[in-house]
C-alpha cells in the first residue's frame, strides 16, 4: 500500500531539512522515493499547513521491570483517581504516575512518541522488564542492562583481570538479557549498601571489593566502547540527590578520560551547597563542561510539581529519600547478587525551597548546553514526572514569557537564587525536534528512526503549529507508527505492536566458564534459564519484531 | 416540596455506582433531567432512569427506596443535605463524604463511612466490614464525623480511624480499632479477638473487657473527667447512646506497645 502524506511542512534534523513543505511517500511501513508519476496513491493525507516530524524517541524512561510494578501495587491512590475504560480498540487501564503497561503505550502514541527505553533493566529481572514492556502498546521499546553493583563485575574487577574479560562479560550480558545498552547506577554503591554503607564516594573503596566508583565507570566505559555499542555508557552516578555532588559530577565526568558517556538524569546530580539553606544550582558548572566535553552527553530528568512516585535501582539514596515519601510508604529492597531497588512515592511542590530550586536546575542545564543533540528531554519518567508532562516541559523550553509566569509563582527563595530569570533563550521547533528525535536515534544507534529520510522507518509525527507549545504537542494530529496511523488528534485510532531494539555485541564463549560458576554458586537461577532467547523476546511482544542493531560504533579494530 | 425520590425497578442484577447521585451533583435539576443522567451500572453507562424511577423536586432531601443492597458509594464525597435509604445500601456508604446526613433504616455493606471527613451517617441495622477504614492502600480512615451504628459492625471496624467517632450498639468483629490512629470508638455490645492490633493512638470505648492482645497493659482504674463530657457529645445520636447511665469511672489499658502504646481501651460499666 503506498500512503502519501502531502505538503506538510518538515522538520528533519539529521538530513538539515527546518520547515520545507514536501511530500512523503510511504510504503510497507518504511518512508520510500517519490514513485513513478502515475502511481496509485492508495491513501493521501493533507497535510498542507501542518508540522512533520519523526516520532519521538524517549531515551530514559521507566516503563518496565519489578520497580514499576512494585510502584503500581503500592500506589493504589495513584490509580483510582485516573481510570481509563475499555473501548473497542483500546483495554482498560489506570494510573497517572505509574500507569498499566496498556496506558503507557496509548498515552506515548498519543502525544507523538513512537519508541521509549527502560533505562535500568536489571538483568536478573530481565524477563519480567521485557515481558511488561511487550506487553506495551504501539511504540518500540528496548532496554539497558545494568550492571556496576552485581557481585560478578566487582569480583572480576577486585581480581585484576584483564579488561577483555570484563568486556566478554559485558557482551555476554546485554546479548542475553536482551538489552540495547548498558546503564552503571551509583557503581558500586549498591553494593555497599547490603554491607551496610549509606554513602559511597567517587574515590572511596567499595567494601568487600576495593574498588572504587571511578575504577567501575572507567571500566564499563572502556568495555563499551571496545565493544563498539552504539550508546555509550549510561550513567547514573554517584551520590544521587545530596547537595555538593555537583563535584563529584564534574569529577565523573574527568574519570572517563576523553570515552563517551551519557549521563542521565543530571539534574539530580547538579547540585552546589552554596547559600544560607547549603542547596544551591550547579547547572552553570555542568552545562560548561558539558559545552566543552564533547564525548559526554546529558538528559536532564526534569522535575515538574505535582504527585509522582520515584523508582530506582538506585536503593542507597532511595533509603535517604524514604523519609520523604508523600505518601509516607516506600519499598527499599536488594536484589540477589545484581543491585537493589528503591520505590518512593513523592510530591513535588513548588512552594518547598527544594522542589523549586530543581525545578530551576533542571530548566537551567536544558538552557545552558548549547548543543542540542547532547542535551535530551526527559523527566525521567516518572521520578521527575509522568511522561504526560512533556508538552508542559516543552512549553517551558520554548516559550519564555510563560517559564518567567510560572517562575514568578515558585518559592520566592529559590527564583532568587536561580539564574533561570535571566535566561532569554528559547528553544526553536527545529531543536526541539533534535532533542527528542533526531540525536536520541543518534545515540542509540537506531539508523533508521528518528529522521524522516528514504529507507527510514515511517515513525511520523504530524502537527498543527500553535503558539500554545503545550496544546500543539499534546494531541498531534496524526501519529503513525511503522506506516500505520494509530492515532489522531490524540485519539487512539489503531493498535499496533512495537519492534524490540537490541544489540548483541561480540564476545568470546569461554567467558561462560567464569558465569556458569557464579550462577551456580549464588544464584536462584542456573545460567541456561537466566538467558532469554529471541523467540521468547518475541512471544512475549505480541509477536513484535526483534531489531538487531549493529556494533561497529567507533570500535577498536 | 417532596423528596427527590429513586425508587429501584425491580432487582437490579449489577452493582449501581450511586456516587453521582448527592445533593450537591443533582442540585437545581428537575427528576426528568435526574433521570437522564448516565450513572455506572455494571460498569457501564446507563441512564438513571432505566434503574430507578426518579420522582419529586427537593434535591436537598434524596431517598433511596427500595432494594439498594447493590447501590453502592451513595452519598460518596456528599457536602450538604440528607440521604435517607429505605432499605439496605450497598458499600462505600458515605465514602469521603464531607458534610450533611445519611440515615439508612436497612444494612449497609463494606468500608461504610470510608474516609469520611465531616457530617454524619446513621445505620439502623448492621454494617459490613471495614467501616470507617480507608480505601485499600490508603493510609488513613475516617477523620471526622459521626458514625452510628444500632445494629453490629463486621471485622476491622474503625481501621486506621483518624479522627471522629464511631459508635456501634451493637457487636463488633475482629481487629476492631487495628491500627487506629486517632479518633474515638465506642462499641456497647462484645468485641471480637485481636481487637487494638497496632493500634497507635486514639480511644476504644467498651463495657465489659475485650479479648485484649498482651501488648496492652493495665493501668489501673480511674476517675476520667472527660468521660461525661464525651457522653454529653451523644446526646444526638438518640438511644441507646443517649440514655447510658453516665461514669466517669473507667478501667483503662495502654497500648498496643508493640507500635508506641499511645492509645487506651477504657471498659466502664
Amino acid at each position: 500500500m503506498l500512503i502519501k502524506l502531502t505538503g506538510g511542512k518538515v522538520i528533519d534534523p539529521a538530513h538539515n531539512v527546518d520547515g520545507v513543505a514536501r511530500d512523503i511517500y510511504i510504503r510497507d511501513g518504511r518512508i520510500v522515493d517519490a514513485p513513478e508519476p502515475g502511481a496509485k496513491v492508495d491513501q493521501e493525507y493533507d497535510l498542507r499547513g501542518k508540522l512533520v516530524m519523526a516520532g519521538a524517541i524517549d531515551l530514559h524512561t521507566h516503563i518496565g521491570g519489578g520497580k514499576v510494578n512494585i510502584a503500581r501495587a503500592m500506589l493504589p491512590e495513584d490509580h483510582r483517581p485516573d481510570l481509563c475504560a475499555a473501548t473497542d480498540l483500546e483495554r482498560s487501564g489506570c494510573g497517572h504516575a505509574a500507569p498499566s503497561t496498556f496506558t503507557t503505550g496509548y498515552r506515548y502514541a498519543e502525544m507523538g512518541y513512537t519508541a521509549g527505553f527502560e533505562p535500568a533493566m536489571m538483568p536478573v529481572n530481565a524477563r519480567q522488564a521485557h515481558m511488561e514492556m511487550g506487553d506495551t502498546p504501539i511504540i518500540d521499546k528496548g532496554a539497558y542492562a545494568m550492571l556496576g553493583s552485581d557481585d560478578l563485575l566487582l569480583s572480576l574487577m577486585k581480581d585484576g583481570v584483564d579488561q577483555r574479560v570484563i568486556n566478554d562479560y559485558v557482551a555476554w550480558t546485554i546479548t542475553h538479557s536482551q538489552a540495547m545498552g548498558l546503564k552503571v547506577v551509583n557503581p558500586g554503591g549498591i553494593s555497599a549498601f547490603k554491607f551496610n554503607q549509606r554513602k559511597l564516594d567517587l574515590d572511596e573503596q567499595a567494601p568487600f571489593y576495593g574498588v572504587t566508583p571511578r575504577q567501575i565507570l572507567k571500566t564499563l566505559a572502556q568495555a563499551l566502547h571496545d565493544l563498539g555499542v552504539p550508546h555509550p555508557l549510561h550513567v547514573h552516578g554517584c551520590n544521587l540527590g545530596v547537595p555538593g555532588n555537583v563535584q563529584t559530577t564534574l569529577d565523573s565526568f574527568a574519570a572517563l578520560d576523553g570515552l563517551p558517556a551519557h549521563f542521565t538524569h543530571i539534574q539530580f546530580h547538579s547540585y552546589g551547597t552554596e547559600g544560607d539553606r547549603k542547596f544551591s544550582s550547579g547547572a552553570a558548572h555542568i552545562a560548561e563542561m558539558v559545552n566543552k566535553h564533547k564525548n559526554i552527553s546529558v538528559d536532564v530528568g526534569q522535575i515538574l510539581f505535582g504527585q509522582t512516585v520515584t523508582a530506582s535501582g538506585d536503593n542507597m539514596s532511595q533509603h535517604r529519600n524514604a523519609a520523604h515519601a508523600d505518601p509516607s510508604k516506600s519499598v527499599i529492597m536488594d536484589i540477589e547478587c545484581d543491585a537493589g531497588c528503591g520505590v518512593v512515592p513523592f510530591r513535588y511542590r513548588d512552594t518547598n525551597f527544594v522542589n523549586a530550586l530543581q525545578w530551576c536546575i533542571g530548566l537551567e542545564t536544558f538552557l545552558l548546553v548549547d548543543d542540542p543533540w547532547r542535551v535530551f528531554l526527559t523527566t525521567d519518567h516518572p521520578n521527575g514526572a509522568p511522561f504526560t508532562s512533556y508538552p508542559h516541559l516543552i512549553r517551558l523550553l520554548m516559550d519564555k514569557s510563560f517559564r518567567n509566569e510560572q517562575l514568578a509563582r515558585i518559592n520566592t527563595d529559590a527564583a532568587g537564587l536561580s539564574t533561570l530569570g535571566s535566561l532569554d533563550r528559547e528553544y526553536s521547533l527545529y531543536e526541539i525536534a533534535i532533542m527528542t528525535r533526531a540525536a536520541p536515534a543518534k545515540t542509540l544507534g537506531l539508523r533508521d528512526r528518528g529522521h524522516l529520510g528514504v529507507g527510514a522507518a515511517a515513525d511520523i509525527t504530524v502537527y498543527t503549529e500553535d503558539a500554545d507549545r503545550e496544546k500543539m504537542f499534546a494531541k498531534p494530529n496524526y501519529v503513525f507508527k511503522d506506516g500505520t496511523l494509530v492515532a489522531r488528534d490524540g485519539r487512539i485510532v489503531q493498535v499496533v505492536w512495537g519492534n524490540t531494539h537490541v544489540v548483541k555485541p561480540e564476545y568470546d564463549p569461554g567467558i561462560e566458564k567464569v558465569i556458569e560458576p557464579h550462577f551456580r554458586r549464588f544464584r536462584t537461577q542456573r545460567m541456561g534459564n537466566f538467558k532469554i532467547s529471541n523467540d521468547e523476546m518475541c512471544e512475549c511482544g505480541h509477536g513484535s519484531k526483534l531489531h538487531v542493531h549493529d556494533c561497529t560504533h567507533g570500535r577498536k579494530q | 416540596m417532596s423528596a427527590l425520590t429513586f425508587t429501584a425497578r425491580g432487582m437490579p442484577a449489577a452493582d449501581i455506582d450511586c456516587g453521582g447521585l448527592t445533593c450537591d451533583s443533582l442540585a437545581g435539576k428537575s427528576a426528568a433531567e435526574v433521570a437522564k443522567l448516565p450513572i455506572l451500572v455494571g460498569g457501564r453507562q446507563t441512564p438513571c432512569g432505566d434503574v430507578f424511577d426518579v420522582s419529586g423536586s427537593d434535591t436537598m432531601q434524596i431517598v433511596f427506596r427500595g432494594n439498594g443492597a447493590t447501590c453502592n458509594r451513595i452519598g460518596a464525597g456528599m457536602t450538604i443535605g440528607s440521604i435517607r435509604v429505605e432499605g439496605d445500601a450497598g458499600d462505600h456508604l458515605g465514602l469521603q463524604m464531607k458534610g450533611g446526613k445519611i440515615t439508612v433504616t436497612g444494612n449497609a455493606g463494606d468500608f461504610a463511612a470510608c474516609e469520611m471527613k465531616r457530617g454524619r451517617i446513621v445505620v439502623q441495622g448492621n454494617v459490613g466490614d471495614s467501616a470507617g477504614a480507608p480505601l485499600p492502600g490508603n493510609k488513613k480512615g475516617m477523620s471526622g464525623g459521626m458514625l452510628v451504628v444500632h445494629g453490629n459492625a463486621g471485622e476491622r471496624l474503625a481501621d486506621q480511624l483518624r479522627r471522629g467517632q464511631i459508635l456501634v450498639a451493637g457487636n463488633a468483629g475482629a481487629y476492631a480499632a487495628s491500627r487506629m490512629i486517632a479518633g474515638t470508638l465506642v462499641v456497647l455490645g462484645t468485641v471480637g479477638a485481636h481487637c487494638g492490633h497496632a493500634m497507635r493512638r486514639g480511644s476504644l470505648i467498651v463495657r465489659q473487657r475485650p479479648p485484649l492482645p498482651a501488648t496492652f497493659a493495665d493501668c489501673g482504674t480511674h476517675t476520667l473527667a472527660f468521660l461525661p463530657l464525651l457522653m454529653a457529645s451523644w446526646k444526638e445520636a438518640g438511644a441507646p447512646f443517649a440514655t447510658l447511665p453516665v461514669n466517669p469511672r473507667a478501667q483503662r489499658w495502654m497500648g498496643d506497645t508493640g507500635n508506641g502504646g499511645k492509645a487506651e481501651v477504657l471498659v466502664w460499666a
